[in-house]
């Protein structure tokens, strides 16, 4: 390895004791909020990778659409909703073992499919630009999918409003 | 003519011979060179929000007839220092009810943001600390960082006064950042990029020899952009008439209640550190950066840039000072139902236009 690709290791290697450091916190923190705090800068660090791999424009979007949107939004309903009760209550039921077994095997499979498939291939770690490229597919190749998830979120927004209606208005 | 950024390169490129001569490896040396830089950029961020704390109450002063600083140094000058001083002498109060590790964390989270913010800055010829591709996208991204350091402010305090504030503070930026972020696509329809670096360029020349190439000039859009992007950018810094979140009258001081000390001071540092990148933002956006219209180098580019900054700092200075708050409710319906259809038909025109242009 030479000192080039060493660097790149070593952050990702860092990012990732990180990532999953924060994502046990995230499960097994007793307070709500603290879990949430976890989740977001896991979710900060997640667009740290992406970064690294070269995708600036997803890391960006990543930091932006869930740290900076939809993160704010759950704590903000966490603010609103927290029970002085949920600091005592046990974090696990009677099934634990087997959802420990489950997340287990799964994680087994990723990564020997992910050695398998990806082996000795290095990420160029060089920040490329790539905003013009998504454009592009966005607005060309990918326009009936692109626009068909825009309707998918209208009819979500409607729906939402319709549900926050008072009761008498809807009627 | 004192073009800075030359000066700094060459110095740059001086110390990095000098070190590898001395037999450090070249990437040593590099990492060196951009630990520097990053001092430096931490450095100004961290000193611009004294002159703006010193400029806030000057005019402040002047505009509400006070007397404003006087006694420490002439005009007043180390009243901020001694400011500093005094807070960092200050005990650092940790509440009963608090959630310890949150609030401890709370103003690191709020500040840490508003430093890497400035990386994609253009400061003038050759002092861009980076050209990133995506720099309007990733300085939008990274400042809604802040809003998370408030919300855990509001909550970790265990106060009830920080928590209502901290609730006011989140839909407020979280409501505000939208209309700021559509503000700014019609620029990013025009110049095709979102380099801020290559925006600021792209408005250097005039128009039929009389009229800078900037942005606001733009017929209609422009002018639609640059006021919905400022004040939303008031709204976002938490500044009178959209400082709801900390509202001294109504939530004592809002999120920030409970914490003292040096603490207390991140927040304040966060807050004029954004009333600077806002300021620079919008300068690069809409007012042609570094550009010095007729006089071109009759001042080096990053004095045109920072005399510009701080004429639009200037504006945040006097709406703070001549406009009373707005109600929750009020606020929230100013963003939704004027700001937001607002911007979005301004995108709308700026496609047309754009469409009409490239025929």
């Amino acid at each position: 390895m030479t000192m080039e690709q060493m660097i790149p290791t070593v952050i990702f290697a860092a990012m990732a004791i990180l990532l999953i450091g924060l994502s046990l916190i995230v499960v097994t923190a007793k307070s709500v909020f603290r879990s949430a705090i976890a989740l977001t800068a896991a979710l900060g660090i997640v667009a740290g990778i992406f970064a690294l791999l070269g995708a600036d424009f997803v890391a960006a979007s990543q930091l932006l659409i869930y740290v900076g949107g939809i993160m704010i939004i759950m704590l903000f309903v966490i603010m609103l909703s927290q029970r002085s009760t949920a600091l005592t209550e046990r974090q696990t039921n009677e099934q634990w073992l087997w959802g420990a077994l489950f997340a287990l095997a799964v994680t087994c499979a990723l990564i020997v499919q992910f050695r398998a498939v990806y082996r000795g291939v290095f990420a160029t770690s060089v920040p490329t630009p790539t905003s013009v490229a998504i454009g592009r597919l966005l607005l060309g190749d990918m326009i009936v999918p692109f626009e068909a998830i825009s309707l998918v979120l209208l009819a979500a927004l409607v729906g939402a409003v319709y549900f926050g209606l008072d009761y008498e208005e809807k009627l | 003519m004192l073009e800075l950024g030359p000066i700094i390169s060459n110095a740059f490129q001086a110390l990095q011979t000098w070190v590898i001569a001395l037999g450090v490896p070249v990437l040593g040396a590099w990492i060196l060179a951009k630990s520097i830089q990053v001092g430096i950029i931490v450095l100004l961020v961290s000193l611009v929000p004294m002159v703006l704390v010193y400029a806030e109450r000057k005019v402040s002063a002047f505009m509400q007839a006070r007397l404003g600083p006087m006694e420490v140094g002439p005009f007043g000058i180390l009243q901020t220092l001694a400011d500093g001083i005094k807070l960092i002498f200050k005990e650092d109060i940790i509440p009963i009810g608090a959630d310890r590790m949150v609030h401890i964390m709370a103003p690191m989270v709020a500040c840490a943001p508003v430093f890497v913010c400035f990386a994609p800055i253009p400061f003038g010829k050759g002092l861009v600390p980076i050209d990133l591709d995506i720099s309007v996208l990733f300085i939008f991204a990274v400042s809604g960082v802040t809003t998370i350091g408030v919300l855990m402010a509001g909550w970790g305090s265990g106060n009830k006064f920080a928590m209502l504030g901290g609730l006011r503070g989140a839909a407020q930026l979280v409501s505000y950042e939208i209309p700021r972020v559509l503000s700014v696509v019609p620029v990013l329809m025009f110049y095709g990029t979102q380099s801020l670096h290559g925006i600021a360029m792209a408005q250097h020349g005039l128009w039929h020899g009389f009229l800078p190439k900037w942005f606001i000039f733009y017929p209609v859009v422009g002018q639609i952009a640059f006021l919905i992007f400022l004040i939303a950018s008031v709204a976002e810094t938490n500044r009178t008439p959209f400082d709801i979140p900390e509202a001294e009258s109504e939530l004592v001081a809002g999120f920030h209640t409970e914490f003292s000390g040096l603490k207390f001071a991140l927040f304040f540092l966060a807050e004029y550190a954004y009333v600077f990148l806002s300021s620079a933002m919008a300068v690069a956006l809409f007012l042609g950066g570094d550009d010095g219209f007729y006089a071109n180098g009759f001042l080096p580019s990053w004095l045109w840039f920072i005399g510009k900054t701080f004429a639009i700092v200037f504006l945040f200075l006097w709406f703070r000072w001549t406009f009373p708050r707005l109600r929750v409710d009020r606020l929230m319906q100013f963003c939704w139902k004027f700001l937001l259809p607002w911007s979005i038909a301004n995108i709308a025109l700026a496609g047309l236009m754009v469409l009409l242009l490239h025929k």
